[in-house]
């Protein structure tokens, strides 16, 4: 991976288009998420059309703005991610799946991560009545068989982008490993990396335990203020939260975000208050939470992200017909 | 120059020092030669602030000027005062950074010329909360460049390169905007973020009304728009042309405080985060929470602060007194910034000797650019910049945080 693959220079529309190693990274994107949703269908999920547009979206994103929409005078927002239409979606059906578009305004440092895109889709996953540890199965389970979905249908494309097959049959050799955010930074400090304590894993550092790891692994337990209102906390470990993130080795980094929800009304004030926002505006969303939401647990898997792990490609841009990278105007 | 007035305020004396500068330190050198001076108050009303009441007391002898003796190889002057200090992680020429003036109209229209002003002189400003909601922020291409963006590219263009910064307030309100996610994505506020001169500040309150949060009038023609946002209050009638818009103080707890604190240096890493608490009956314990959770400033408004529109009975009976904030809260190794009626060098000094790593200009800001918008607020710190030097040399000291409450003689005490 290098600098020049990051973005300085996207290639045109049509020689993106055109090009065998677009065309073979797209049918394995396309590959993958067939092999998902038949893994989900079979579990017993109903797969959902999720809203692109709202009065209010995921806060959570780390110095992301969101995209303002005039609705008919209203300002409504571009789903940065639909986190809450997952948890209300859980009123009708106990196990939902989207394969979701969302679009946040990173900030600009992130057009040089290999990892951002402005424009991206989350396969997300929600399910009633679970908890972390059952979302983290499941979770382990679905990229196993996307890796073996790909590696039994699209030989063909893996050989084209020259991809190096022994890292994929490695995701499906072993089970995940599992370590809590405070042993990560501490991995990340003891190689002189300064990480700080109470935020979240940040990109490089996340590059290099990624790099030096040889299987996937969780890391859980990730503290309050680095992540969105909707990660439940620990009630028995204040300060910590129910959550996790799947990182995939060879420096392809993190590949997905999950957590037990927050579904308690007055745990979710505090919670949107703690994270400076105002409650006036997720009204609707409180409204069903003060009514009664199902506890949950669930994630969302970065569909580019997990395309470009799938194919080795440079940079996740190539993972997408239509790459937007962060303060890019691009088609 | 426009009808801005500040009643109350040594309105006056500040705009001379905009139109004078550095001699304006003195009294009016007509009389030269021909005065007597000397005692109290020719030029100041009797002062009833325990501040003001205060003295800045030089010792007979002064170890640091011996210090500084042999390091120039000859008698330290004034001027050789470093005033160059760390106002919450951004580098000033001098120990003083310039408050928000909020969304009121007389602040919008000034706060271009303040910005490039500031800029040149390479000391901090903050930018108030409640502009974006109320005006937008402008960077589409057919739209009219906001208050917020336009003050951004004036301070930037202004600056030298290493020196100043700017930081941008974020109410409860102001979350709705994502002005902070705004500004940290924005290409025009790069050259902040690349040289470490962006901070973000988290507004819980301020001292003009404490427990209350920022009051503007505003058209009678926006109300409805507005409301969906503020609290908005028809007080003069329906015939009147405009309504009181109101904003929410917020909700906070200690660990509310803690966890939003945690979120700023999260989400916005390459940012400073800076913290203005109201001058509160708990502002020590706030503050001491800010800074165990992270932020790199905590701002205190003494309630003799503000420039914005607020209640009498807010601005006359309600807060603490910014000499009383600064009794409660100890610092130490942490920046303290303080604002609150401070335009010349005796109380900014005594601030400073009194805990404040800098202290804030408010209305003196704003009344120094009316009077010049090009040059007033220049002009202005040209001549606080000579009073700090001379009182600060005179306390035997030559570097800012050298200042200490030795040096501050307070009269309530005996």
């Amino acid at each position: 991976m290098s600098a020049d693959t990051a973005g300085a220079a996207l290639p045109t529309p049509r020689a993106h288009l055109t090009s065998d190693r677009t065309r073979a990274a797209l049918t394995l994107q396309g590959r993958f998420l067939a092999g998902a949703r038949d893994f989900l269908v079979s579990e017993g999920f109903t797969e959902l059309l999720p809203p692109t547009i709202g009065p209010v979206t995921d806060p959570g994103a780390r110095g992301a703005k969101q995209v303002d929409i005039d609705y008919y005078g209203h300002r409504y927002k571009l789903m940065t991610s639909g986190i809450l239409y997952k948890q209300a979606s859980l009123l009708s059906f106990d196990k939902i799946f989207h394969v979701a578009p969302n679009v946040r305004l990173e900030p600009l440092e992130t057009a040089v991560t290999h990892r951002h895109l402005v424009e991206f889709h989350q396969l997300d996953v929600e399910i009633a009545g679970a908890s972390r540890e059952d979302a983290m199965d499941v979770a382990e389970r679905l990229t196993k068989h996307c890796v073996e979905h790909v590696l039994s249908t699209a030989q063909e494309q893996l050989e084209i982008l020259a991809r190096e097959t022994e890292q994929l049959k490695q995701v499906c050799a072993a089970p995940y490993g599992r370590k809590r955010h405070s042993e990560a930074v501490a991995e990340l400090r003891a190689t002189g990396y300064d990480q700080a304590e109470n935020t979240e894993i940040e990109w490089e550092g996340e590059e290099i335990i990624s790099a030096a790891a040889p299987h996937p692994f969780f890391i859980t337990d990730y503290p309050k203020g680095s992540r969105g209102f909707y990660d439940k906390e620990n009630t028995e470990d204040p300060g910590v939260l129910r959550n996790f993130d799947l990182i995939f080795p060879g420096g392809f980094g993190e590949m997905m975000s999950g957590s037990e929800r927050e579904a308690d009304y007055r745990n979710l004030m505090m919670r949107i208050r703690e994270t400076g926002e105002n409650p006036a505006k997720y009204e609707w969303y409180l409204t069903l939470a003060r009514e009664g939401i199902p506890s949950s647990a669930g994630f969302g898997l970065g569909v580019e992200r997990f395309t470009r792990f799938l194919g080795g490609l440079d940079a996740v841009w190539q993972a997408s017909g239509y790459p937007k990278l962060p303060g890019e105007p691009r088609p | 120059m426009t009808d801005l007035q500040a009643p109350g305020f040594a309105e006056e004396h500040v705009r001379a020092r905009a139109r004078h500068g550095a001699g304006s330190a003195f009294p009016d050198r007509e009389g030269y030669g021909s005065t007597l001076f000397g005692g109290a108050a020719a030029t100041l009303p009797p002062p009833t602030d325990p501040i003001d009441r205060a003295r800045l007391v030089p010792p007979v002898f002064v170890p640091l000027r011996l210090e500084r003796l042999f390091d120039l190889g000859r008698e330290p002057l004034s001027g050789d005062v470093d005033l160059t200090t760390d106002v919450g992680g951004l580098r000033s020429t001098l120990p003083v950074y310039i408050s928000a003036f909020g969304s009121t109209a007389a602040a919008s229209d000034l706060g271009l010329g303040v910005a490039q002003q500031a800029g040149r002189l390479g000391i901090p400003m903050v930018i108030g909360e409640n502009i974006v909601p109320v005006s937008g922020y402008g960077r589409m291409e057919q739209e009219k460049q906001s208050s917020l963006l336009g003050r951004i590219t004036q301070y930037i263009d202004a600056a030298p390169p290493d020196l100043g910064g700017v930081v941008v307030q974020q109410s409860t309100e102001d979350a709705n905007a994502e002005v902070w996610n705004l500004v940290y994505s924005d290409p025009a506020a790069q050259p902040l973020l690349t040289t470490g001169r962006l901070a973000f500040e988290l507004k819980v309150g301020q001292g003009a009304k404490p427990g209350v949060g920022g009051m503007t009038l505003v058209p009678r023609a926006r109300a409805a728009e507005l409301s969906t946002q503020y609290d908005i209050m028809d007080l003069y009638g329906p015939a009147s042309e405009s309504v009181l818009r109101c904003s929410s103080p917020g909700t906070f707890s200690e660990e509310i405080l803690r966890q939003q604190i945690r979120l700023m240096r999260n989400n916005y890493p390459r940012c400073r985060v800076w913290v203005k608490l109201p001058p509160g009956r708990d502002v020590h314990h706030a503050a001491a929470v800010a800074w165990a959770a992270g932020a790199d400033s905590v701002t205190v408004d003494g309630a003799e602060g503000g420039t914005g529109w607020a209640p009498s009975a807010f601005l006359d009976q309600v807060g603490l007194p910014l000499a009383e904030c600064l009794d409660r809260v100890t610092p130490e190794e942490n920046c303290l910034l303080v604002s609150g009626r401070v335009w010349e060098g005796a109380r900014a000094v005594k601030c400073l000797a009194l805990g404040a790593r800098a202290v804030g200009l408010g209305r003196a800001a704003l009344i120094a650019t009316d009077e010049d918008p090009k040059l007033g607020l220049e002009n202005f710190l040209e001549c606080l910049a000579l009073e700090m030097r001379l009182l600060i040399s005179a306390l035997g000291k030559y570097r800012v945080s050298d200042l200490s409450a030795e040096d501050v003689w307070m009269p309530s005490a005996r």
